[in-house]
Formats: C-alpha cells, structure tokens, sequence
C-alpha cells in the first residue's frame, strides 16, 4: 500500500517567551523526532494524554504548524518547501475536524455560509452549484435542506458536528484530520457520529487521522496507530497488534487505566504514580522513565530509539529492545527502587 | 441501613423566553450511610440541577423549586434560612466540582484555602487549621504537603489540583459529599489515581457520596446504587451490579451498548437513534418514546410511572426489557 504523508524525524519546538523578566526562558519540546508514515485509504490513531503533543503532531502534518526539524512529505512533496501558492493547492487536499464543536462554527453564520466558505475561497463554483454542494452535503451527514439558513444555536453538539463535518468534506479532500471528533459529545450521540465517520470515509475513500485519549473509540476505528507520551512515539503500528500485545510500560498502563463496564470482576489496576512531567526540560533518558513501574538505572540517561519488534509494530523501550551497546553506564540494568508507592 | 439523605419529589421549573423549562420533575433520591449512589445522565438531563439544589443551591429567582422534603442527617433542611444553610455546607455537606481550576481561587494559596474551612466551621486558629490542612493534604496522597500548601493553583497539575478540591471537601469530615464530574477534565492515568483516592477516602471517612457523572464506566468502578436519569426525570434505580449485568429500561440499555469498550467489534459503534428532547419542548407521553424501538401507542399517551420491579430496583417503563444485557452479543 503507497503513502499518503510520511514524517520524518519531525520536532516542534516552542520557544517559552515573556512572561516576567527574571522568568526562565526555554523551549517546550511539543514534539521531538518522530517518524512516522501514514497509508492511502487508512485510519491512523493518535493516542496519548494531554500536553503529549499529539495536536502539535496533527497541525504539522497539514501544514498548519512548520516543523523546526525534519520533513513532513505528502504524496511524496514537501510540505514546507512548496511556495506559497502551491501549498493552498495542496492543502485542500487536507481538512480538519475539530473537537469543541461550540467554538469551532461561528455563530453569526448561517449553515449555508459555513459550509460553503472553503468553496468560497476558492472561487471556482458559482454560488447556484454551490447552494447545491451544500444541500448535498448536509444530506450525507444526516442532516436536510430545511437547516440551511439556521445558526449553529439551532444545533445540539452533535448536528453541530456534523455541520463541523460537512466543511471538512466540502472540498473533496483525500485526507482529513479529526482532532478529538467525539470526545466533547454525549455518549448516545458519540456512537452517532463515529458511524457516521466511518460510513464517510468508505463512500469517499478518504484517509484518516483519529486523535484521541479514547482507547475503546481507537481500538475500534483505527488500522494502524502511534502512541505519543511527552513529545516522542512510544509505541506504533498495527493497532490490532499493539492492542493484542502492548509491548511498552506506557502503552500497558494507559489500556489499564481504561475503566470498564464489565462486571465480571473490579479489575485490579495497575495505576500510575505521578503526573507527566513538563515538556519544558523533558526527562534526559527515556521520557517515561519517572512514572515507569519497570524503570531501570540507564533508562534515566539513554534515550530508547523506536525499534521494530515484529512487523509492522515499533515500539520504543530498553526492556524490549535492550540497552544499544556501546558506552554504557554502570549498573545500567539495575531496576530502580519505587519508594514513592502510594496505595 | 441508616438514610443519610432522603429527597422527596423534586420539581424544578426554570421560565425562560422560550418556555418553561422543567429541568427536573417529581426526582426522589436516597442515600444511605457509607453509601456511594451515582445519578448518570447526558448532558441536559437534569443531574446537576438535582445534586445542587439538594445542597440548596440553586437561586430562587430565577428557578422555582418545589419539594416536599429535603431530609438530611435526620433532621428537615428544605426551610432553614440561608445561614443555618450556610452553616450546614462545607462542615456537613461539601462538594467537589468538575473543573478544579475555575473552582479554586487563583489568587489565594491552596493552603489558605483550605485553611479557611477549619477556620470557618470548627474555630480553629491560623496556626492549628494549617497543622490540619498539611495533614489532609498527606491524606490525599500529595507530595511534599507542606510545600504544596504554599503553592497557588496555577503552579499545580489539573490530578493534583482535583486532590485539593478533595482534602478541601474532605476537611471537615462531612456526612455527605456531592461529587459534580469529579474526574471528566481528567486523562484517563490521573482520572484512575482520583478516582482510587475518592473511594478510598470515602470508605476511610465514612462519608455518603452522591456522585453525577456520566460516565458509566466511572459508575461501574466506584457506585453502589445508581440512578439513570432521563429528560428531567429517573427512569431506573438498581443497585450497581444488577444495573450492568440486566438493565431493564431501553435508554439504559441503549446508554450502556453506546459506550465503545476495548472487546468490540471493529468499525461498528451501537447507537440510540435521535437526540436528547429539547427541555422546554418534550415528547407527550414516556419522554424517551421518540428514540426507543419497542415503544407502543400507550407510550405515546402516557408517562409511565417509577414502579419496583424485584429487590431494591424500580424502573420507568411499560415494557421493561428482562432480557437486558444478554441482547448484547
């Protein structure tokens, strides 16, 4: 299967500016060398908590964001060295969805004239074809003409993301980046609109890019996925194999972590200590190795590279792929002892 | 078992331009000592409304609210004047709310915060209540206590400020806590390390905990008893096991099959077809008639009543589901 967008070796760096004179400056390494390729007609996952990047990650592959290393190539070019003509032509190969559909419309427009305003940008279609894009559109999603002249106050969250939705595909794009979809919605209406997703993305063979903190939502829609902790792919692949056999401490933690609805038993959980720390001077070693229940002594000063460990399926970790020879330090395979255990 | 609170008929009616808008309708709730009851429902359904205004928070203009008992601790609540209200929340009844940085105050120390309930309800001094809060704050499984009571909010992650929010509702050892979506604005590692803590604490303290959520999967870890509310109104009432192994109503059932779990099939999501009634425009008859695939006509006529079905349930349907669950797969 051919590429749609691959990355390689991607870092965002944010520079921490102003603040209070005598303020620490730094730099927020939202996202730090990651690669990645994503396919043609897939759904690729992005998984981590907040502040791991994986918006950032999001924003750069359409453009939005311009790496500070690395490449990001879309159907073979590269985004940031096409002028800037050529890159608005490309880009509307790419479109987002976003979380928050209350802030995400605005609410002076009426749904014709959301809908329409990428087409109207473009300035290619007459305003008849695009009054009839839009009817068109509004019936894919589920929704009908009668709503066209109404306000985004006249939805609930979820028509309101659909309308989010129809913009998206308005200009016939071939990849679409849904940030978060469903996370801002009721559960009877996050089925709703996931289904609608996927119906979508078969009648437009569109490629996805789902991120979520959702596991379960993941898990159910994504072919392949990457899991992002504090800037850095930890684990990536297929997702039936990273589901079917979670390889990084990280990984195991966040699907032991997910509450479930079963009864069969209060399932005992292994429950991480402390919270992620700062991307402002990330940790030297491996990111995780603060919260991690299996951390040994090198772990703290060599950074783990994402190693292959079947096919299709990487995973970022000393304790799978072992300690890179070379110079090591002493003791580097020393568990470290856990005496902050909090029960 | 001992009713810490009993609540009885619940009508809150809010006018607005656009009609009137009954948020909450004929709610009764009880909860028991030690008991932890979970009130789930989407958003507009009325649970918050119904946990506020059985702390008596909800201001009256704009709302109207009837009810014919508010019993709490043993005694009726429903007419004390505002400050004998005052005197009862906080030291006898606290809440935990949802967002715990629009809750906490930015420009105080969480330290005097918490300071100020020892100080306010148990007439400590400065340096007596602070002893206290360090030693809450240790309770609650922070880090450095001390120092942690010097910081302000800001400089604290959103886990550690939901901790504070606890040891603060946690202070005065109240008889009745009322968590507001204590753990939704949480990721899901610090959201289990909450919600371990508050279960842990509520079992330690003997403390009632009335717990809104919806999130059934939150319920399914910590509840006991659990209310599914609906459009204003409790459609079932089970304890927490039977209410997942064979829910009854059809929304409950619906609630439960729309929740993605981690051993689901792929790309197929169960649905409840439609939306939630706008409140100031509901349905004639049973509320959820328009989205449930079993309903009759008598469901479109007539609201059916919250009637006991077997042991300690009690359900709001005319053609209560027996066979529950087990549709599932």
């Amino acid at each position: 299967m051919s590429e749609i967008l691959s990355m390689k070796n991607v870092s965002v760096h944010f520079p921490v500016k102003g603040g209070l004179p005598f303020f620490n400056r730094g730099v927020i390494q939202a996202v730090s060398d990651v690669s990645l390729t994503i396919r043609h007609g897939e759904t690729f996952g992005i998984v981590g908590e907040s502040g791991c990047g994986k918006t950032t990650l999001a924003n750069t592959m359409i453009g939005m964001v311009k790496p500070t290393n690395g490449q990001v190539l879309f159907n073979g070019t590269d985004l940031n060295a096409l002028p800037r003509e050529e890159f608005k032509r490309v880009r509307r190969q790419m479109q987002m969805i976003f979380q928050d559909p209350f802030s995400s419309l605005n609410p002076r427009f009426n749904v014709y004239q959301l809908i329409s305003e990428p087409m109207f940008i473009r300035g290619e279609d007459s305003e008849e074809a695009m009054v009839a894009r839009v009817v068109e559109l509004l019936e894919l999603v589920g929704l009908s003409s009668e709503d066209l002249y109404r306000h985004p106050s006249d939805f609930s969250g979820g028509q309101r993301q659909r309308i989010g939705i129809a913009r998206a595909i308005s200009l016939n794009p071939s990849f679409l980046v849904c940030d978060e979809p469903v996370s801002a919605l009721d559960v009877s209406i996050h089925a709703q609109i996931l289904n609608l997703l996927v119906e979508i993305q078969e009648q437009l063979k569109l490629t996805y890019v789902f991120i979520s903190h959702n596991l379960a939502d993941v898990k159910n829609i994504c072919d392949r996925m990457a899991v992002m902790y504090l800037g850095k792919v930890m684990e990536s692949g297929d997702s039936d194999k990273i589901f079917r056999d979670p390889k990084h401490p990280y990984t195991q933690a966040l699907l032991a972590a997910v509450l479930d609805t079963s009864f069969d038993e209060r399932r005992k959980q292994a429950i991480l200590q402390g919270d992620i720390p700062s991307p402002i001077n990330p940790p030297v070693g491996c990111r995780f190795w603060q919260r991690c229940p299996q951390a040994m002594e090198g772990c703290k000063t060599v950074p783990p590279g994402l190693i292959g460990v079947e096919e299709d399926h990487h995973v970022a970790c000393h304790l799978v792929n072992g300690f890179p020879n070379g110079e090591l330090p002493q003791d580097y395979d020393r568990p470290l002892a856990k005496p902050d255990v909090r029960s | 078992m001992k009713q810490m609170l009993k609540l009885r008929n619940l009508k809150v009616v809010f006018p607005t331009d656009y009609g009137v808008i009954r948020a909450v309708e004929s709610v009764d709730l009880d909860i028991g000592d030690r008991e932890c009851v979970a009130l789930v429902g989407e958003s507009g359904c009325g649970k918050t409304v119904t946990s506020q205004s059985v702390m008596r928070l909800i201001e009256s203009p704009p709302a109207i609210t009837r009810v014919d008992s508010i019993w709490f601790d043993g005694r009726e609540i429903k007419d004390l004047s505002p400050k004998e209200m005052q005197e009862i929340r906080g030291k006898d009844m606290a809440m935990i709310f949802q967002d715990a940085m629009t809750s906490l105050n930015p420009v105080m120390t969480v330290g005097n915060q918490i300071d100020e309930m020892y100080m306010r309800h148990q007439g400590d001094s400065k340096s007596e209540a602070r002893k206290k809060t360090v030693k809450a704050l240790e309770l609650i499984g922070l880090p450095e206590p001390e120092a942690r009571a010097n910081s302000f909010p800001h400089q604290l992650s959103g886990g550690m400020r939901q901790r504070v929010l606890l040891a603060m509702a946690f202070a005065c050892m109240p008889k009745l806590i009322i968590a507001d979506e204590p753990t939704t604005a949480l990721d899901v590692t610090i959201q289990a390390q909450v919600l371990k803590t508050l279960r842990g604490m509520q079992q330690g303290c003997g403390t009632a905990l009335l717990l809104v959520t919806h999130d059934l999967s939150v319920v399914a870890s910590i509840a006991d008893t659990v209310y599914v509310m609906y459009a204003g109104k409790i459609v079932e009432k089970a304890p927490v096991k039977e209410l997942f192994t064979s829910p009854y109503h059809p929304y409950t059932v619906g609630l439960m099959a729309a929740v993605p779990r981690l051993t689901d099939k792929k790309r197929k999501f169960t649905q409840i077809p439609g939306t939630v009634p706008h409140p100031a425009r509901k349905p004639s008859g049973c509320y959820f008639h328009p989205r449930c695939e079993y309903a009759t006509e008598q469901c479109k006529r007539e609201m059916p009543p919250l009637q006991p079905i077997g042991q300690d349930r009690e359900v709001r349907c005319f053609h209560p589901l027996r066979t529950g669950g087990a549709e599932r797969e």
